[in-house]
């Protein structure tokens, strides 16, 4: 593997960032690739939406890769907040020191020892902004669609201002902006306010030439003609109609390392139809599918 | 092209010109604010601002919030940066608001005795459109009266209660629920271990998320103003609430109510039913639905129809996509403008084929005389 570009290239030009993430074999288009590049140049945060499985989280850790970042990752779901996802008082600790000191310290001593950033537990927000590394730190907020809006309120000073203000402590401002990438699937719309501190970029189903790409860099040993194979049934499955869950990318490298794994060198309809539960992720979907119309779509020109 | 990183070339009139694409951007409906004028500002000052590309590529990271708006940044772009200029902005449509046409009421969601469906179907087709007073007419919409408006609050409240709730993850006390046994045992240490009293719990309701497909085609205009202060108020009621119009073609509106008062609310949705208004084609409306945003039905949501039921698409295909969303979604319920009508009956095909997938199909009960969603009836599926 090559030595990290540092943070500071990714800012010279859309190449740049081009040829960062190929080295990371990751397939970037060129308009993914402007908008990471102004999120680093801006310091703004990046928001990528799209569909599950096209690479929007992959990008995040591919960019960490490329510049030799800590890829700092905060995963939300419903009921995250503020405890979960900034910082919170280390209790028992604080409860031990107070025993520990009761006597030798007056209240206000002890008050001011609590309450220091020693009994202070760092979650991956604060983290971020607290990043000792020599690079900028990547922070990846993983499906934003999945937390709470109340936690959208909780993002906007950390997006616009890169800090966080905990009462006791005073507000603590970013060493370094880290490179913030929000991830969402559209399963519920973001808020205009989180919205307008973010660039914004798309990643839809990719074009046949660029799974094939995807392919060919991930999978280097998977044969050409079985990944042209593999594309085009992917593609045909991915335009059929009624389909409740289509196969993204991450299910496309999947079904190929199984096809690997089995020892395949082209696609035969039994070994599809054993091995389709790794493209289509819904019951009816299978059933569907594994009735016949298998070997109609292998055989299309 | 070969550009140059930079600033230097970007003169006073080219700022002109970016402020006069910013401007029809705004025309289009992509909501593009100061900061995010600022932000392409400062993109085009790091990019090479002779290459076309890299420039729409900027444009396109910097003004855009959804897949929507990257499509009319697209256009946009494409149709203001020519040779020729910005393109003229098209004079307002002289077709005004049509009062409504009370004759047609009752054949829009109940048959008239003696007719059969499939004859009122037929009347109403007219070059390819469902609707044959509505082609181009849009919608004018305007603020419903104060009174109107509480009762579809309220209407909307009681939607949320009795529909679009889910069993939470709290307890609360409950004289209908199953036994309490922490409550119960704390109750019977204060009598000395008799257990006098028993407890009872059941699950805190908590709101599901809501999904409202909403028709807008001419068929439903009469309804606008008040389905708009209904689905308003869902929007505030149910706290994750996503709107999508629909006629011929779908499109996402929940922007439109978030965070908005029903009075600033109206402006922006009549400019973005000004050119809504013609035939009705659900199923294939319900397909782009669950094409695109498919991934918003989950196991918690109730999918909510807003429909007379007036279909341009053949039934069956209907009937395929709604059997889709339901087995992705907890409930799905169609509410119909006419289904309080003592007449009503659902026998349009487009009705006929939902109702097997249809949770509830719900009325308005006096909408046609109050104009307001007073309150939901309930009527099962089992009534097709």
């Amino acid at each position: 593997m090559t030595a990290p570009t540092e943070q500071s290239d990714l800012a010279i030009s859309v190449d740049a960032v081009l040829d960062a993430l190929s080295r990371e074999r990751y397939v970037i288009d060129r308009g993914l690739a402007t908008a990471v590049y102004l999120a680093v140049r801006l310091e703004k945060p990046l928001l990528i939406e799209g569909e599950p499985g096209c690479g929007k989280t992959e990008i995040a850790k591919a960019l960490a890769a490329a510049s030799g970042a800590e890829l700092i990752r905060l995963q939300c779901y419903e009921g995250l907040d503020a405890s979960a996802s900034l910082y919170e008082w280390d209790y028992p600790r604080q409860l031990l020191a107070i025993r520990l000191h009761e006597r030798d310290r007056t209240t206000a001593e002890l008050e001011t020892e609590i309450y220091s950033e020693r009994f202070l537990l760092r979650r991956p927000l604060l983290r971020a902004l607290d990043g000792a590394g020599a690079a900028r730190p990547v922070l990846l907020i993983d499906e934003l669609d999945r937390a709470d809006e109340e936690f959208e309120g909780l993002l906007l000073e950390v997006l616009s201002e890169f800090q966080v203000t905990v009462p006791e402590l005073g507000t603590i401002r970013a060493k370094r902006v880290p490179l913030v990438i929000l991830t969402s699937n559209r399963t519920r719309e973001l808020g205009d306010a989180i919205k307008r501190r973010c660039l914004y970029a798309y990643i839809g189903y990719p074009t046949p030439e660029k799974e094939v790409e995807v392919l060919r860099q991930r999978l280097p040993e998977l044969p050409p003609a079985l990944a042209g194979e593999i594309t085009r049934f992917v593609q045909r499955l991915r335009s059929e109609d009624g389909l409740a869950k289509r196969p993204g990318v991450a299910e496309t490298l999947d079904w190929a390392a199984a096809l690997l794994a089995l020892g395949e060198r082209s696609l035969r309809a039994p070994t599809v139809a054993e091995t389709l539960g790794l493209l289509l992720k819904d019951a009816r979907d299978l059933e569907g599918y594994r009735a016949g119309r298998v070997a109609e779509l292998l055989a299309l020109p | 092209m070969n550009g140059t990183p930079g600033g230097s070339v970007v003169g006073f009139r080219f700022f002109g010109r970016l402020q006069g694409f910013l401007d029809r951007l705004r025309a289009e409906g992509v909501a593009v604010g100061v900061a995010a004028g600022v932000d392409l500002g400062r993109a085009l000052g790091t990019l090479p601002i002779l290459d076309r590309a890299s420039v729409l590529e900027g444009c396109r990271a910097t003004l855009a919030k959804s897949p929507g708006d990257l499509e009319r940044i697209d256009r946009v772009f494409d149709a203001y940066w020519t040779a020729h200029g910005p393109p003229p902005v098209p004079p307002p449509s002289e077709a005004g608001p049509r009062p409504p046409d009370r004759r047609r009421r009752r054949r829009i969601g109940g048959v008239p005795p003696g007719a059969s469906p499939s004859e009122s179907e037929g009347r109403t087709r007219v070059d390819g459109r469902f609707s044959p007073d509505a082609p181009g007419a849009g919608h004018a919409l305007a603020p419903v009266p104060a009174p109107e408006l509480r009762r579809a609050r309220a209407g909307a409240r009681r939607f949320r209660r009795s529909v679009a709730t889910l069993p939470g993850r709290r307890w609360q006390t409950s004289p209908d629920g199953a036994i309490d046994l922490r409550r119960t045992a704390r109750s019977a240490a204060r009598t000395a271990g008799e257990w006098v009293r028993l407890g009872r719990r059941s699950r805190a309701p908590r709101r599901a998320d809501l999904v409202v497909l909403w028709d807008v085609s001419g068929s439903m205009r009469e309804h606008t103003g008040s389905l708009c202060a209904l689905v308003h108020s869902l929007a505030r009621s149910v706290l994750r609430t996503r709107v999508y119009s629909f006629g011929n073609e779908i499109a996402e509106v929940t922007s439109m109510f978030r965070g908005l008062s029903y009075e600033r609310s109206i402006p922006g949705l009549a400019d973005r039913l000004a050119a809504a208004g013609g035939g009705t084609r659900i199923a294939r409306c319900l397909g782009e639905f669950r094409r695109h945003w498919g991934a918003t039905v989950r196991a918690t949501t109730t999918v909510l129809v807003l429909s007379d039921g007036w279909d341009l698409d053949a039934s069956l295909d209907l009937a395929r996509e709604l059997e889709r969303i339901r087995a992705r979604a907890r409930r799905v319920v169609w509410l119909s403008p006419y289904a309080a009508d003592p007449g009503f009956r659902p026998e349009t095909a487009a009705l006929k084929a939902a109702l097997p997938h249809v949770d509830l199909l719900v009325g308005p009960a006096d909408f046609p005389r109050s104009h307001g969603p007073a309150r939901v009836r309930v009527v099962p599926a089992a009534f097709s």
